[in-house]
């Protein structure tokens, strides 16, 4: 069908449309005008995705001077592949529509296999690919550097970009990394020496450039041809190598004793916390390393690299990641924080110091992609409390909007059972048995697959014994095959199979699985493989951990978030994706059943996604698991009550006469909820 | 309500939400939605039996009933087992009033099992009997669906092509236990073009739905008891044959009946070959064969000597108004209707929302009398009264 949103023609290429997909088109379109960045939040299942490539297609269409690529950012390989197949749709529609050969390139990069290096992408109108083709640095500038600054860059499945962000700035050093480090110095050292012998000439020309400075990169970047890249700062582009890293040889001497340096402080007994400013004093007074070359350690590397010709960069990734970190941590006196500890927290006794390099401003690493590109589109089913992500990632938006889905039945039941697992009772045999008891009553009544969620794998574990000796498994067995989520992949995947296998064929399965882990975030249970979605306990991330403490901290001194509000924004932002895995899309149904007492309070209730919140009311709140069996039970019966399309037609999936009805455009201006 | 038995341990059962039945809702809620799918369904039936479609005249269905564990459990009254059974009676009988030269077996299963409780006969009180007796099976273990089905075809598939075959399974559990890969299964069923139905009383299972929609059956999950009811009476009608089944000419033996009476001298007792193996001893009269002469008590019957078919022609009438069945008669809200307000048939007010018009006659009757004309008598009473007439 074709669309007129707010004059712009707009071909959607199914014959119906939901109300919030014309709605989040309308916000979109809002925020493509404006040239701001946006945070809109839909639930999954809504047909999210196509609703953004059709705007924005047809919005490049219309402004080709405006908006010129289309840069699509998701999670994972088959999400990235779903992206196509819809765009795929898309394109033929317009074909079939317009009458003509389209002229449109999309792009997708997926994996390696896939991976194409000629010139025509840089001029695809469409690029489909994950977080980190434009988030980590190290590949940030391989990839996304040449993007035109007129793009649109959407950040799907975006509930997690803070982690992500974090994470590519993180460096985590360990012997091993070390270790090959020296190896890779060896190397360098040797290649050099070859070099030397051979071809002299090659690294005097080097040499020659690095006199120079970095002037190229500098005018390349202020004539706006790259996405400038956050590990290297402005301000050391205008500045020249220093000398005393500028020869091969010296460079390969600085590293091997910023090697020792690390080294001798690995050797540590306890844990030491330090800021960056105080590791470079350090640094300074016992193998006199200055700031200066540390900055240009990174850059350095790079054109040593280039120079000596070598091909297989991977084998350098060590020494890549200490040059890193060593420009890191000379260039950002804040934001970041050095902990090295003797040991990890479960296995005290065994010596295994790990240097953490850890950032704790997932604003730094976003910071140039905000900056460069004009629209940034951050969605995702679960993104509540919007405001949060604004002030965590630091920029402004003009947009921020949520959405519910308009159903003409409740296809969400939702239970919140009065059980606790607070830390100090967790251990508690009751607590476990409660637990026990209502999984074992479920599994007697819903059918195929349940999923229930653990808050972390010791205490699924701790959990999962307790039952053994208590005969609780025996009894579920009775009802389901169980199947465990552990944390080797192959493992999981295998497990996964077979709960499908057993969930498709009759014989019911239980998953058991962590909030957090593989199954919590990318997959998802449609129909049959999940009826069910049991959260026991509240998903607070692991408290005692130090770099937790430390982005805590820095989270309250510098943008005003109290440690509890993160803590609970965190943990309710899992729950809501693990207990979202259930429902994806509107023909399916499913339970979600919270079993703690604590997710009936305000402060928990208030941080779910507002079409989670929709389906809390007074009779689904603190529940007895005899409450929820029989809940349970009537809601089953009722949705598998033959569910026709006409049912649906006019109240929630509109043809376009129905749309353009004047009071269904008014029922649409009140799907978004403005924040 | 009043009718159900007494249960022993009231506290044992869960919380009836009685009070939910009374929420009335503008705002699209459940009850109210639910409530007019219940109505449109039935209206439904109604409808759908309409227009001229072969109909698999002779049935052969294999009802198999679940007695896993989980048919213990108490939400109908008093258990699912016990209500199941009496439903079934009146299954049964409503199934060989409407198809009666059609064929019944019963299958439980548990513990991983199945068991044929009856073979196929076309006799209803031998079935009702050996269900009344069912009612203290002990319920255990886990139903198999794959057992039940693979014990159902070897009866089945021996059955001759123009007749239709079907399996109604009423399955309690939400698990099966299989030996082997039901899709084979399915495969095969759907080969011998057995058509399998299946009415569900906890929550949609997947391999149920999958199953019913590869073999063109239909899948249910019941509501409460009413609806339960309702869901085994759709299977009383008979379904629309596929086009793969064949046609042929059945030879059939329409016996008379005779009452011998001890005086009459030519009157030979005889004993009746369908209760040959039971202790009744030899009688005067009956149907008997007109090819072989063999005696029956009852009809219909396929003769154990020549293996006729022996109906009564009453019988064979009863089937054949499936073939021309009565046409929907057309609804309308009351408020168009100016004449007086009672209903043709029962004289009674209308008071429901809608009426319903003979297309013939413009008669005008109430649902209730729509529902009885369509269901039983299969013929307008109005418009036969104007054909004696005249």
């Amino acid at each position: 069908m074709k669309l007129n949103i707010e004059g712009l023609l707009v071909y959607f290429p199914y014959d119906y449309i939901y109300p919030e997909q014309y709605s989040y088109m309308l916000e979109l379109k809002r925020t493509l005008d404006a040239k701001g960045h946006g945070v809109l939040e839909m639930p999954s299942g809504t047909g999210k995705t196509i609703s953004l490539l059709s705007l924005i297609v047809a919005y490049q269409r219309a402004f080709p001077l405006d908006v010129t690529k289309l840069i699509y950012c998701s999670r994972t390989v088959p999400e990235i592949e779903k992206v196509v197949e819809e765009l795929r749709k898309l394109m033929e529609f317009y074909a079939k529509e317009t009458g003509e050969r389209n002229n449109f390139l999309a792009l997708a990069l997926s994996s390696r296999k896939n991976l194409c290096i000629h010139p025509e992408i840089l001029h695809a109108n469409i690029v489909v690919y994950s977080y980190h083709y434009l988030l980590d640095p190290k590949i940030a500038d391989l990839v996304s550097k040449e993007l035109a600054k007129k793009s649109v860059v959407v950040f799907d499945e975006a509930h997690n970009i803070d982690n992500v962000c974090i994470d590519s700035m993180s460096v985590n050093i360990t012997r091993r990394t070390l270790d090959r480090c020296q190896n890779n110095v060896d190397t360098l050292q040797n290649t050099i020496q070859k070099i030397k012998e051979t071809d002299a000439a090659k690294l005097r020309e080097e040499y020659r450039r690095l006199v120079e400075g970095l002037k190229e990169a500098n005018v390349a970047r202020e004539t706006d041809i790259y996405l400038s890249n956050p590990v290297l700062p402005d301000e050391i582009l205008k500045e020249a190598v220093p000398g005393t890293i500028r020869t091969a040889e010296h460079f390969v001497g600085f590293l091997r004793r910023f090697l020792e340096y690390l080294k001798s402080r690995l050797r540590v007994h306890h844990v030491v916390q330090e800021s960056a400013p105080q590791f470079l004093k350090d640094i300074f007074d016992k193998v006199c390393i200055d700031r200066k070359p540390l900055r240009f350690c990174a850059e350095r590397l790079q054109s040593l690299l280039r120079t000596l010709e070598i091909a297989d960069i991977a084998d350098f990734s060590a020494v890549t990641l200490i040059s890193n970190f060593a420009t890191l941590v000379s260039t950002y006196s804040q934001g970041f924080t050095i902990i090295i500890e003797p040991f990890e927290d479960r296995t005290p006794t065994i010596a295994n110091p790990v240097l953490h390099f850890s950032c704790m401003d997932p604003s730094i690493a976003i910071k140039p992609v905000f900056q460069r590109f004009q629209s940034v589109i951050i969605t995702s089913g679960t993104l509540s409390p919007l405001d949060i992500y604004p002030r965590i990632l630091d920029f402004r938006p003009v947009t921020m909007a949520s959405f519910t889905m308009t159903l003409n039945t409740f296809n969400v039941c939702l239970c919140l059972v009065a059980l606790s697992s607070k830390f100090e009772t967790r251990e508690d045999f009751a607590v476990i048995r409660n637990y026990g008891n209502l999984l074992l009553e479920m599994s007697a009544v819903v059918p195929d697959g349940i999923v229930a969620f653990f808050t972390s794998y010791v205490y699924m574990e701790n959990i999962v014994a307790s039952w053994y000796e208590q005969g609780i498994l025996e009894n579920i067995q009775r009802n389901k095959l169980i199947f465990i989520e552990t944390q080797d992949a192959a493992e999981t995947s295998m497990a996964l199979e077979k709960y499908q296998e057993a969930c498709e064929n009759g014989r019911g399965a239980i998953l058991l699985s962590v909030a957090r882990g593989k199954v919590s975030e990318g997959i998802d249970f449609v129909h049959h493989f999940g009826r069910a979605v049991i959260m026991f306990g509240v998903p607070y991330v692991y408290t005692q951990s130090r770099i937790l403490k430390a982005r805590l901290e820095y989270l309250r001194d510098q943008f005003q978030i109290r440690e509890n509000d993160f803590l609970t924004f965190d943990a309710m932002r899992h729950a809501a994706q693990c207990v979202g895995r259930a429902i994806r899309g509107k023909t399916d149904y499913g339970l979600m059943i919270f079993a703690d007492k604590r997710y009936a309070r305000a402060d928990k209730r208030g941080k779910l996604p507002r079409w989670i919140q929709e389906h809390i009311n007074d009779g689904s709140l603190n529940l007895t698991v005899d409450e929820t069996v029989q809940l349970s039970k009537h809601f089953l019966r009722q949705m598998a009550q033959p569910f026709r399309q006409e049912d649906q037609l006019g109240l929630s999936l509109l043809t376009l006469e129905q749309l353009e009805s004047e009071e269904m455009l008014q029922k649409i201006t009140q799907i978004a909820h403005q924040t | 309500m009043d009718e159900e038995p007494e249960r022993a341990k009231r506290w044992e059962g869960g919380y009836e939400r009685t009070w939910e039945v009374l929420k009335e809702d503008e705002s699209g809620s459940l009850k109210a939605t639910v409530e007019e799918i219940l109505y449109q369904s039935k209206r439904k039936r109604v409808i759908e039996s309409h227009g001229q479609v072969r109909l698999g005249m002779m049935r052969h269905l294999f009802v198999v009933i679940d007695c896993s564990r989980s048919m213990e459990d108490q939400d109908l009254k008093p258990n699912r087992l016990t209500s199941t059974l009496k439903l079934m009676e009146a299954f049964i009988d409503g199934y060989f009033d409407q198809n009666p030269i059609s064929q019944v077996g019963i299958i439980t299963t548990k513990n991983k099992r199945a068991e044929k409780l009856t073979d196929l006969a076309g006799n209803p009180k031998k079935h009702i009997a050996m269900l009344k007796k069912a009612v203290d099976t002990v319920c255990v273990g886990e139903p198999s669906l794959y057992n039940s089905l693979k014990l159902a075809i070897q009866t089945l598939k021996h059955m001759p092509g123009h007749t239709s075959r079907e399996i109604l399974i009423i399955l309690s559990s939400l698990t099966t236990c299989d030996p082997a890969n039901i899709y084979e299964m399915t495969k095969t069923l759907k080969s011998l073009n057995v058509r399998v139905s299946i009415i569900g009383l906890s929550a949609e299972v997947r391999v149920c739905t999958v199953l019913t929609r590869e073999t063109g059956g239909s899948y249910h999950v019941i509501l409460d008891e009413s609806h339960f009811k309702e869901l085994l009476m759709l299977h009383v009608k008979p379904p629309p044959t596929s086009s793969s089944s064949e046609c042929s000419l059945i030879r059939m033996g329409f016996p008379q009946h005779t009452i011998g009476s001890l005086a009459d001298q030519d009157a030979k007792p005889a004993f009746s070959m369908s209760h040959l193996d039971s202790s009744s001893g030899p009688s005067l009269g009956g149907y008997f064969c007109p090819q072989c002469h063999s005696n029956y008590t009852e009809l219909p019957v396929e003769c154990k000597v020549c293996g006729l078919t022996l109906v009564s022609a009453p019988h064979l009438a009863r089937s054949f108004h499936h073939l021309f069945p009565l046409d929907a008669f057309i609804e309308s809200p009351v408020e168009e209707h100016q004449r007086n307000g009672f209903c043709q048939a029962c004289q009674g007010e209308l008071k429901d929302k809608s009426i319903f018009t003979c297309p013939s006659c413009r008669s005008v009757f109430c649902v209730e009398c729509d529902l009885f004309i369509h269901d039983s008598l299969h013929c307008c009473p109005s418009c036969i009264h104007s054909q004696t007439a005249s």
